[in-house]
């Protein structure tokens, strides 16, 4: 049943088209994410209000966020990580920007005291402390992104939602228990992955 | 255009659909997380499950719940209290169990059992947490209620997945504008009485 079901819904290589698009996503959003980061620790009186904007987008269902840039972008691949990214930045930039700001005082000083220029500490002294939080964020991302783009299968998209959404028109029970099971077991296995990296990460660089 | 008339209704039905969940939720969150506070095994096995299950994407949770109970309102209530009971549990046994020791230790100096320290020590302190859990899962569960109507539950999502057949994008946005708006407010309200409670506190 369950080989049979793989065989007619794809799901391998459905599981490759997941996986792509959460991938390229999140490689734009950690890069957009940490350098809006930088730019608020560089701008802290714009950090409240870019911050709330970012939250507010976060509310907004994701369903909801997928639909209203269709008119913009069409269906398919483009407003699936586009919603992706406009939903999954907040963790990342806010966790940058506090990790950074929340530096340990004691390492500025020695910093300081060693006679590094601010833009030193920066990048040698804050961001190396910041990235334990950053890799949190990222982590609440990769959540963030796994529920997107399983939705984009409602807009073509491809991925595993796609299957999904076949299994209820047809109502075929077998279909929606083996995809749905897969992709909850798929987030969790990459939950877990960027669990374990926050973990390496929180030892080379954690306070404690 | 589309009747005015069909959008309230919408609103109305998704608003019912939500909001309802979130109630029965928070009614089964708040004794379990008691029971854990007193149950080591309990608390360890929920707070393992609700760091799991948090990972699952929405639509999984609803499409697995389809074969399990069918299609429909019901169902849909179902699967929305699947995506938000554990958060919901998790802040509140987090809040309730953080109460700092010095508190209790003095609660049970004037003599008072389990239950008056419970009532008058650890809910007022764990208020604040357990308000930023009802806010979150308040956020999710706008946003479940949207999918659910992929299962049969009508409301605002019915709208939008009726555009997306046709390709009827101003019925999409029919759907997705109030959900939005919807969330905002949500929002916006929760969180004026988020500070409230903390400028009490």
């Amino acid at each position: 049943m369950i080989l049979n079901v793989w065989k007619t819904q794809q799901l391998g290589i459905k599981t490759i088209e997941h996986l792509s698009m959460v991938f390229i996503a999140l490689l734009i959003i950690i890069f957009i994410g940490i350098s809006i980061g930088i730019f608020l620790y560089n701008r802290r009186n714009l950090s409240d209000v870019v911050l709330n904007i970012l939250n507010v987008i976060e509310t907004i269902p994701e369903l909801v966020l997928l639909v209203i840039l269709m008119p913009f972008l069409g269906i398919g691949f483009r407003p699936t990580i586009v919603a992706s990214i406009l939903y999954s930045i907040l963790p990342v930039a806010r966790n940058t920007y506090v990790g950074l700001t929340q530096v340990d005082q004691q390492y500025l000083e020695s910093a300081r005291a060693m006679g590094l220029a601010e833009k030193e500490i920066l990048w040698h002294v804050r961001i190396p402390l910041a990235l334990p939080l950053i890799a949190a964020g990222v982590r609440i991302a990769i959540v963030f992104t796994m529920g997107v783009v399983t939705l984009g299968g409602l807009i073509a998209a491809g991925g595993l939602g796609g299957p999904i959404q076949t299994g209820i028109h047809l109502y075929d029970k077998n279909i929606i228990i083996i995809t749905g099971l897969w992709i909850g077991i798929l987030a969790v296995m990459v939950d877990s992955i960027g669990s374990w990296i926050e973990k390496r990460l929180n030892r080379r660089y954690g306070y404690d | 255009m589309i009747d005015i008339n069909i959008i309230l209704n919408a609103v109305g039905e998704h608003l019912f659909l939500a909001y309802s969940a979130l109630f029965i939720s928070i009614i089964l969150a708040i004794p379990l997380a008691i029971l854990s506070l007193y149950n080591r095994y309990l608390a360890s096995v929920l707070l393992v499950l609700a760091n799991l299950v948090q990972a699952i994407p929405s639509f999984a949770v609803v499409a697995i719940v389809v074969p399990l109970l069918g299609i429909g309102f019901k169902p849909a209530i179902f699967a929305i209290i699947l995506r938000i009971i554990l958060p919901l549990f998790k802040n509140t046994f987090t809040g309730l169990k953080d109460v700092d020791f010095i508190y209790i230790d003095s609660a049970r100096g004037i003599g008072l059992n389990k239950m008056e320290i419970l009532r008058h020590i650890r809910f007022p302190h764990a208020f604040p947490a357990i308000f930023a859990g009802i806010k979150f899962s308040a956020v999710i569960a706008n946003s479940v209620a949207i999918l659910t109507s992929l299962i049969g539950a009508g409301g605002l999502g019915e709208l939008i997945f009726e555009g997306l057949t046709n390709f009827n994008i101003p019925k999409v946005l029919t759907g997705a504008i109030p959900a939005m708006i919807i969330a905002i407010l949500l929002d916006v309200s929760f969180s004026l009485i988020e500070k409230r409670i903390s400028l009490e506190n």
